[in-house]
């Protein structure tokens, strides 16, 4: 009976918003905006769901919603225009797509790259979808069991994980990155004592660092610094045909595509970690369980259609730990958390008791973001091409102006900017020396409940960490944490080859380890 | 993001401030109640404000340590002292006045005159004007040696414009001319076209750039400001003289 109140709910919500003219005009304005975000080189969907926060400040809790999430569905996918046609992924999201993207348009197939592109999007948006809908119940029920040590380690996690897996250089940067972020978080006055930190004498920190405007600096700031500071151009376009939707294609890859949107959930729940990583992780597999691998990186649809689906379906993934746990799932979600929390919503396992239909209207909203998008995409693909010959030295100051007065207009202080820009041009200088952003910014939203629920945990434990190891999840999440920061060092990797051979009598193929991870150690 | 040769020379110094940053938040944090009563709390340990700040103070300093370390055992003994060197040699100065660290360094200065000078003092539709107009025309004509002297000009024109504000003569001629900051604004823009103007006047194709560049200057401001002002209902930073002007039009009929 719950299940069948939950599909007529579900529906309920999707009618609502699909017979309102305002949700819908909205709808079809965010998405063309985010595919026109995602099809710039430099600009990317997070920074549109930033630049977005701002303006939705003043609309309902609803429709803010059907405006952020079409924009972060329509930017996810715009991505792939720029790869199809220019070989410049849009966004790092459609890295991947570039590699089979560009041969098919040389090769005059285009039109038959976006359509495919546009379709396998949708279907991977509307999978994550079912899987909002599906598992969000689940992960609530269990979340509503965890205490405070659960809450801190799983921010803690959170964090360590981002800055494992976001890393482009040494691990050991992403986990800096990270707990810088959670050193900003703890600027302020604390939550149990009000004693102020780090305020350096600022009375406007007393109440903390806001944390959309230093998301809209971490994000925006050095993208528009490194696309003017290196000169970059974007090239000539390749030609583009008529769009068809390639519905036999993809009915001959349902497999595949099954497979991709799998793989992009999975990828999307993991705290932090974006859709440019299910993109490759997706391509990867496809390339590896292909008969005919050789044929990827020169026009193969299969290629495309496997980075695209896991992308966009990448985006439902991400919701799932943000709804259920207040864990952002990749950075746009991040920005997301913060408009929600501007919203007066608070992500998290008392959101179902909170907001009971809450997340069935995100469901709703993503399933009516991803049909706008096969819309917009068949319709509209050949508009919003023109864009890619808009000269960044041109777009990136207006983006510099939107980034200054959205900062601002989130609580209309100028403090926010006195915040923002030294942050935009620090994170600027990490970027450059190989720090990832998304643990940073993870940091700066996590850290409020990782601070709070240490200490909650240790009062009611009268400051023994003992629960930790007498509660099931307790004890695996801090095993896990435990794993992943022994797992990259050297001297685990030895001692793991060691007790696999002597178990297994084989050697692991991790043994030679890179030169860099080997100085780890 | 750097080639790894040079990150890993980079990583020295920037393990070293991120390893000397996670001191000082120690050192901060010490000083942070840890015993005794504050604000009617009894404090014990594990529910100090300093607690967590302690641990990211440390981590911090120890993965700065570890970068160090890292860093140090791959570029090696002579690369340490090869850097060292390089620190302290001409090529340092020459690195620094590279086109794409003027290029930095524009950006840098247009952002920050325009958020700690121009947006609280004055009127933002002419601040953002001023801001896109040297943003785009340097960065646009894609061109090193014109961008150098429109950054000096522009320069010139920030310092007059701190003085006037830092001596008080904003206040001074409020009292004969509205809007005195806003008025040199304008005038500011007026020049500083007329310079870029005389730069490139001699060569078409940046005669055409240059064009579009001020009517976007002016555009976008004029979308983006007044939705956030009249839609959204988002006072300006600064209300001057323009958002007299728009708000005597806007209000006149609506």
């Amino acid at each position: 009976m719950m299940l069948f109140d939950r599909i007529g709910t579900f529906f309920g919500i999707v009618f609502h918003l699909a017979s309102d003219p305002i949700s819908i005009a909205v709808l079809f304005g965010s998405v063309l905006m985010g595919i026109i975000f995602g099809a710039m080189p430099g600009l990317t969907s997070t920074l549109g769901v930033a630049l977005l926060t701002a303006l939705t400040y003043g609309m309902d809790t609803s429709l803010a919603m059907v405006c952020l999430l079409a924009i972060y569905v329509g930017g996810t996918y715009g991505g792939s225009y720029s790869a199809i046609l220019i070989n410049i992924p849009g966004t790092a999201a459609a890295a991947a797509t570039a590699l089979d993207g560009y041969p098919l348009a040389c090769k005059g197939e285009g039109g038959r790259a976006i359509g495919l592109t546009t379709t396998a999007s949708t279907i991977g948006t509307i999978i994550s979808m079912l899987f909002v809908v599906s598992i969000s119940p689940i992960i609530s029920y269990f979340a509503l069991q965890f205490t405070s040590f659960e809450f801190f380690l799983l921010a803690f996690f959170g964090i360590l994980i981002s800055g494992t897996l976001t890393s482009p250089d040494l691990v050991i940067k992403g986990w800096i990155a990270g707990f810088l972020g959670l050193f900003l978080a703890c600027v302020g006055r604390d939550l149990l004592q009000f004693y102020p930190r780090f305020t350096l004498g600022f009375a406007e920190l007393d109440s903390g660092v806001e944390v959309v405007p230093v998301l809209i600096g971490a994000f925006g700031i050095p993208q528009i610094i490194q696309v003017l500071k290196d000169r970059f151009q974007i090239g000539e376009t390749q030609k583009l045909q008529r769009i068809i939707p390639e519905i036999g294609t993809v009915v001959r890859n349902i497999p595949a595509i099954i497979r991709s949107a799998l793989i992009g959930v999975g990828i999307g729940a993991v705290p932090g970690i974006g859709e440019d990583i299910a993109g490759w992780v997706s391509y990867g597999t496809a390339k590896n369980t292909s008969k005919h691998p050789e044929t990827f990186g020169k026009g193969e649809l299969q290629g495309v259609l496997a980075s695209e689906t896991a992308n966009n379906a990448c985006v439902g993934g991400a919701m799932i730990p943000l709804l259920n746990l207040g864990i952002p799932g990749s950075p746009p979600a991040a920005m997301l958390l913060g408009a929600l929390m501007l919203h007066g919503v608070t992500p998290g396992p008392m959101i179902t008791f909170e907001h009971p239909t809450f997340i069935m209207e995100v469901a709703a909203i993503l399933l009516l973001a991803s049909c706008a998008m096969f819309v917009t995409g068949l319709l509209l693909a050949k508009q919003v091409v023109k864009v890619l010959r808009i000269p960044t030295q041109i777009f990136m100051p207006i983006i510099g102006v939107l980034c200054i007065i959205g900062s601002y207009s989130l609580g209309l202080n100028i403090f926010n900017l006195y915040l923002m820009l030294p942050v935009g041009i620090i994170c600027y200088f990490l970027t450059e020396m190989g720090y990832p952003i998304a643990p940073l910014v993870i940091g700066v939203i996590l850290g409020p409940m990782a601070d709070e629920n240490l200490r909650r945990a240790l009062m009611v434990s009268q400051g023994s960490f003992m629960p930790v190891f007498q509660r099931p999840v307790s004890l695996i999440l801090f095993l896990i944490i435990v794993l992943t920061v022994v797992s990259q060092f050297d001297w685990y990797r030895n001692l793991k080859d060691r007790l696999l051979q002597k178990v297994f009598g084989r050697r692991n193929p991790h043994e030679t380890v890179p030169k860099e991870k080997e100085s780890e150690s | 993001m750097m080639d790894k040769d040079k990150l890993r020379k980079a990583d020295i110094f920037s393990g070293s401030i991120i390893m000397l940053f996670g001191l000082w938040i120690i050192s901060q944090a010490l000083q942070m109640p840890m015993k005794g009563s504050y604000g009617g709390v009894q404090n014990v340990w594990y529910v100090s404000p300093a607690l967590l700040p302690l641990f990211v103070g440390a981590m911090i300093a120890l993965l700065g340590a570890l970068l160090i370390r890292i860093a140090l055992k791959t570029v090696g003994r002579q690369g340490l002292t090869d850097t060292l060197h390089w620190l302290g040699s001409s090529e340092l100065i020459h690195f620094l006045k590279s086109p794409a660290l003027f290029r930095f360094y524009a950006m840098v200065v247009l952002f920050f005159s325009f958020v700690f000078l121009n947006i609280p003092r004055i009127d933002f539709f002419l601040g953002a004007v001023l801001f896109l107009i040297v943003f785009i025309t340097m960065f646009y004509f894609d061109d090193d040696a014109l961008l150098k002297k429109m950054l000096y000009f522009y320069l010139a024109g920030t310092v007059a414009s701190l003085a006037f504000f830092s001596l008080g003569l904003s206040e001074t001629l409020e009292a004969s001319l509205p809007y005195p900051g806003d008025w040199l604004t304008l005038a500011f823009i007026i020049v500083y076209c007329i310079y870029v103007w005389s730069l490139i006047r001699n060569v078409p194709p940046l005669r055409k750039k240059y064009r579009t560049a001020l009517i976007l200057a002016v555009v976008a401001p004029f979308t983006i400001g007044p939705i956030f002002k009249y839609f959204l209902l988002v006072p300006m930073p600064k209300e001057g003289m323009v958002v007299a002007v728009l708000d005597a039009i806007w209000y006149w009929d609506f």
